[in-house]
């Protein structure tokens, strides 16, 4: 019992960190209608700064993340100025291959600056635990997925309580009715997609303190993330914090009681069978396909 | 016979290209153009699903995998050559891409492409974990070739120019069969594809085999060749990535572009690998190469390079918008054949609700044979969603619907067509990317595997088309691309596709919507016609002089039910039809309107 506890805990505070990473991902698909590949290597470049400052300033690796997210949010900014503004109302077929060509770029460039080798972000607390009622929760995935859980709910409010959030979700509903109503589209779009990278790098910074990382590890983050954003339904983020959770707990109970290599087959497996059994996802809604598009 | 210069270059380039070896002993270019070849089969075999069908696939690379597996497993196993196994290779990869290809029934667009991507890590992580048939990480080594040393590669080079050659027969008559003009259609509007009696997932699913069937033979070779198969080799998403680069950058849908497209990506990747040092700088390439091609190029080369004349003829010329449709005079329609009194469409207690609002609400209401039926009521009463329901582009929540004694509302869209139903859209749907044409030669009346194989525009349907068009006014634009007529040469080209079905009900959703009045009168006189040749209507309109003065019986639709019918006159006159939709002015303007 103790450890299914256990395990329990440890899938939840994964979850919350997945749930970050997966917030700018479903955002962008819900605006803009692009599914983001490059989403995994922006985690990653968030991890290689946060590795960077961590071992030039010497700070706390979590306060570090702050300053990645802002580093990351002008990234985002301008990938979507050179990059998917001129595409923006293409085909699916288009900008996935367009996102795929960033993530490229960019796993070739961290293999540039940061080479292909693993590295890990080890605050003086990496090793420490809490142990509580039996339970053995390592401090670095408490911290994270705290914080985590706390920019989440930060993005949570800026979404119900601001006009920006209100006219992201009014693009992602109906973006003809978003512009007519004054709503500049294209704003809230490089607005959204810059956020998601944004909170990519802020999660990635984390993350890089909860597992090693090489830049190629970034096609083993998007699948997990798409699996995430799929199950919780394409372009919902209350979606997309549920799946994450249930993914989370999902990876850790496969690893605990099938076997490790399991872990890495959640992610596809999850996604073949919500895509088969219930397209929408968990809280997605069913596009309505009868009506050519405007 | 003249050869036309086209046809000399291509004839040059294959026998360049199938007698490399011959021309050069340098094993790093006899290397290089195997690896274009492999190339090209994939991406040749991609392009059945991505250009002509319209779904997006990362995950073709999988197929080299499965093919190179299954020569490598069979070879350990039973001592002969590998070759041998190559056909089987190519039949396990065709039917596990079949698989795939079930996964598009439910799952399109975005969802589709998340789904390769899935499959192709899914794919590896069989071949990592299941030791004991692929021998996990540790990958599998084949024997080396058993042929006179001073063959070299000629019989890997000739086996995958063979395949080559295979692949572009059979993408080259994919195309002018039915069955790649249904896939034309599939990609240019699935659903709409289906009303017009396109069974699109049998056709989705011979697409899918027949993109992974030479893939896979391909690969067979390609692991041969490599006398080395493991999974992280085989099913790198580079070699994805590759394949799509490949399809792209020489123009997906065309005969030739993948081929093209493979031997300029490989060379340069090779060069790549070779001059400085691969991994990253490979990444770099790849990376940089899919974000210009999108960017600059997305048609690929061919079509841009095809499209240039076009535009220089072009130049300076008016465009169609501004030229007029002429409408031919006709001797007026004789008199409507006398009702039958036999139902031929029956809708009872049909229900749809999206989410909690109630579209359609225990509608019930019939359609006489013969007649012109009118089903009118205000925005929001559940028409579109009734025809939806009706057509099969949606199910319903409950209800039947009974078309000359057979219930329907179970059956997909393409065998409501086959039983003799046809539907327009309100806002037009056709294929803009074909002729007026080809969009009116496209709709199937039946389907048999026999039918797949036929030309994808018969002399006999090419005629047939001609006159349809002719009477609606709109054969002289046979030739123009659907996408460049205007809204209401659409819906003229529109009608007379559905006629090409033989629909013994037409279903008209706003028929008069959006034309101007010379085309609205046309539209009426067309209408009438053919119901006097016997075909029976049922159409939602708004314009109610249109519809006073053409249907009879009327449906009145009000909150998803029918709420009064009858003829004309007394639809007018019934209060409940004035309160919920013609409102208390209405007598009053149609008198001073004068009709």
């Amino acid at each position: 019992m103790t450890s299914f506890l256990q395990i329990l805990v440890l899938g939840i505070l994964t979850g919350g960190v997945y749930a970050l990473l997966a917030s700018g991902l479903t955002l962008v698909f819900g605006v803009m209608r692009v599914i983001n590949i490059a989403h995994g290597a922006f985690i990653l470049t968030g991890a290689f700064l946060a590795y960077t400052l961590w071992r030039w300033s010497g700070l706390d690796p979590l306060l570090l993340t702050v300053v990645v997210a802002a580093v990351m949010f002008g990234v985002g900014w301008l990938v979507y100025l050179v990059a998917l503004r001129p595409v923006r109302t293409a085909p699916i077929t288009t900008t996935v291959l367009l996102t795929f060509g960033v993530a490229l770029l960019l796993e070739g460039l961290m293999g540039v600056v940061w080479g292909n080798t693993s590295h890990s972000i080890r605050p003086s607390y990496a090793d420490e635990s809490f142990t509580l009622a039996g339970l053995y929760i390592p401090e670095v995935q408490v911290y994270g997925g705290l914080l985590a859980l706390a920019v989440l709910a930060a993005l949570y409010l800026i979404m119900q309580r601001t006009w920006l959030g209100r006219a992201i979700r009014a693009s992602s509903v109906n973006e003809p009715g978003a512009r007519l109503v004054g709503v500049s589209v294209s704003s809230v779009a490089a607005m959204t997609f810059a956020l998601g990278v944004a909170g990519a790098g802020m999660g990635g910074s984390i993350m890089g303190m909860l597992y090693p990382f090489l830049p190629g590890s970034h096609y083993q983050w998007i699948a997990r993330l798409l699996a995430i954003v799929v199950l919780g339904g394409l372009g919902s983020l209350p979606g997309a914090v549920v799946g994450a959770l249930l993914i989370g707990v999902a990876e850790v109970m496969a690893s605990s009681y099938i076997g490790p290599e399991w872990t890495t087959a959640v992610p596809f497996l999850v996604i073949f069978i919500v895509l088969l059994v219930r397209p929408q996802g968990l809280m997605g809604t069913r596009l309505r396909e009868d009506v050519a598009p405007a | 016979m003249r050869l036309s210069p086209y046809t000399v270059a291509i004839g040059v380039v294959a026998a360049v290209i199938t007698f490399f070896p011959a021309l050069t002993d340098n094993l790093y270019y006899q290397n290089m153009v195997i690896l274009s070849l492999v190339f090209a089969i994939s991406a040749a075999g991609l392009n059945v699903i991505t250009g002509y069908t319209g779904y997006i696939s990362l995950g073709q690379g999988a197929f080299l995998g499965i093919g190179a597996y299954v020569c490598a497993i069979l070879s350990q196993h039973v001592d002969v050559s590998p070759f041998v196994w190559v056909p089987l290779a190519g039949v396990v990869a065709a039917a596990v891409a079949m698989l795939l290809g079930l996964v598009t029934f439910r799952s399109r667009g975005p969802s589709f492409v998340i789904i390769t991507i899935a499959f192709l890590f899914l794919v590896q992580f069989v071949a990592t974990n299941w030791t004991s048939l692929t021998n996990g990480s540790a990958g599998i080594t084949m024997p080396l070739p058993d042929w006179d040393p001073a063959l070299g590669n000629w019989p890997f080079h000739l086996a995958l120019v063979v395949l080559l050659a295979l692949s572009l027969v059979m993408s080259w008559w994919i195309r002018r069969t039915k069955f790649g003009m249904g896939l034309i259609a599939i990609r240019e509007d699935e659903d709409k594809a289906g009303t017009i009696g396109v069974n699109a997932p049998v056709y989705k699913l011979l697409a899918f085999g027949a993109s992974a069937l030479f893939v896979g033979m391909a690969g067979a070779v390609y692991g041969y060749y490599l006398t080395f198969v493991d999974p992280i080799g085989m099913f790198t998403i580079l070699v994805s990535v590759q394949i799509v680069l490949s399809l792209i950058l020489g123009g997906r849908g065309t005969l030739f572009g993948p081929v093209l497209g493979a031997f300029i990506i490989e060379p340069v990747n090779a060069v790549a690998n070779n001059e400085f040092g691969g991994g990253n700088v490979r990444l770099l390439l790849f990376g940089a190469l899919l974000v210009l091609l999108v960017l600059l190029l997305p048609r690929g080369i061919l079509p841009t390079v095809a499209g240039l004349p076009a535009r220089r003829r072009t130049r300076g010329t008016a465009g169609l918008t501004g030229a007029r449709l002429e409408i031919a005079e006709r001797p007026p329609p004789p008199a409507a054949p006398a009702p039958s009194g036999k139902v031929l469409l029956e809708v009872k207690g049909l229900a749809k609700s999206f989410g909690g609002l109630r579209a359609v609400d225990g509608c019930s209401f019939t359609v006489p044979e013969g007649s012109i039926t009118g089903l009118i009521g205000p925005n929001g009463s559940g028409k579109t969603t009734v025809f939806n329901l009706i057509g099969g582009s949606m199910e319903g929540d409950g209800g039947e619907i009974w078309l000359d004694g057979r219930r329907i509302d179970r059956l997909p869209p393409w065998s409501r067509a086959h039983l003799g139903l046809g539907r327009t859209f309100q806002t037009t749907r056709l294929f803009n990317e074909m002729t007026a044409l080809e969009n009116v030669v496209a709709p199937l009346r039946d389907f048999s595997f026999g039918q797949l194989r036929l030309d994808g525009v018969s002399g006999a349907e090419a005629a047939k088309a001609q006159e349809l068009l002719d009477f609606v006014g709109m054969g002289a634009y046979r030739d123009h691309p659907a996408g460049q007529l205007s809204y209401g040469q659409q819906k003229l080209v529109e009608l007379a596709q559905i006629l090409v079905l033989d629909p013994r009900l037409i279903l008209l959703d706003e028929p008069a919507g959006g034309i101007n009045p010379t085309l609205i009168e046309r539209m009426g006189s067309l209408i009438r016609e053919l119901n006097a040749d016997g075909k029976t209507f049922l159409l939602v309109e708004h314009n109610m002089p249109f519809v006073l003065g053409l249907c009879d019986p009327i449906r009145v639709l009000a909150q998803g039910r029918c709420l009064a019918e009858g003829t004309p006159q007394e639809i007018q006159r019934d209060p409940r039809v004035v309160e919920a939709y013609l409102g208390d002015d209405y007598l009053l303007e149609s008198t001073n309107g004068g009709r």
